[in-house]
């Protein structure tokens, strides 16, 4: 399944900018196997869904360490490893605003 | 193009958005609070000041009292500008913006250092200063912005110039 979602917010900067357009495809699927460098997009209780870069697949392989670009950005340094089962989707497309 | 195309299809059916949260969700940053704490500093200076030349330094309670709140309320604003300008700075401006306005981080220095010189004192030529320093970084966020700026007389008590986004 594919989901075009538009990007809000500056912790990716500058990969990605506020008013960009990103395709993500549903996983799993064995051509979207998650792995460093990877931009998914997951839903986090209490930020709601969220877009960030993988920094690690942990050694369970079910779990992320996700990372934004900014020092100050809300990521696995806050809320910890993300589980796959609340990954909805990896980025295959990012169309830019600039 | 594709982001044109993607555009109008966004206004015409909503797309879901993905955040890419901050510290906080980010996007809201204005110079404003760090013009009004400036502005206020220049208002204590000119009330201490007045305050002086009408009691001399008699020590009355009325005379004590209005003296401390005058210096408490220059404290406060002076450091409110002072924090203001260091989020503006730490979350705003990235590197590209300093490599097209080179001035800014020895601007902001320089206000940080007219902040401190502010609370020291009650001149009212430093408390001018630390306003028009913070006027240069308000002129320079809105160019960043690309918003365009004037500088009108502010509508308050004191009546000083400060730099306005024309919106």
């Amino acid at each position: 399944m594919l989901r075009l979602l538009k990007v809000r917010g500056e912790s990716l900067w500058p990969d990605f900018h506020e008013g960009d357009y990103v395709l993500a495809a549903g996983v799993p699927f064995p051509a979207h196997r998650i792995k460093p460098g990877d931009v998914i997009v997951f839903r986090q209780p209490g930020y709601g869904t969220l877009i960030k870069r993988v920094h690690r697949v942990l050694q369970d392989g079910r779990t992320y360490d996700v990372r934004g670009t900014q020092v100050v950005s809300s990521d696995s340094r806050d809320f910890g490893p993300v589980p796959k089962t609340r990954v909805s989707g990896k980025v295959i497309w990012h169309i830019r605003s600039d | 193009m594709f982001h044109k195309v993607f555009q109008q299809i966004d206004q015409h059916a909503h797309i879901d958005v993905v955040d890419a949260h901050c510290d906080i969700p980010c996007g809201i940053y204005d110079p404003h609070h760090a013009l009004i704490g400036a502005l206020t500093v220049v208002r204590m200076v000119d009330l201490i000041n007045a305050k002086v030349k009408e009691h001399g330094s008699g020590s009355t309670a009325e005379f004590i009292n209005s003296m401390a709140r005058y210096i408490a309320t220059k404290e406060e604003h002076a450091e409110l500008t002072k924090h203001e300008i260091r989020v503006i700075w730490g979350d705003f401006i990235k590197a590209p913006h300093v490599e097209a306005y080179p001035q800014l981080p020895g601007l902001v220095h320089k206000i940080m250092q007219l902040g401190s010189k502010a609370r020291q004192t009650v001149d009212r030529e430093t408390a001018l200063d630390l306003l028009e320093a913070v006027n240069e970084f308000a002129e320079i966020f809105w160019q960043i912005k690309e918003i365009e700026t004037k500088r009108v007389k502010a509508p308050y008590s004191v009546t000083e110039e400060m730099v306005i986004p024309v919106l």
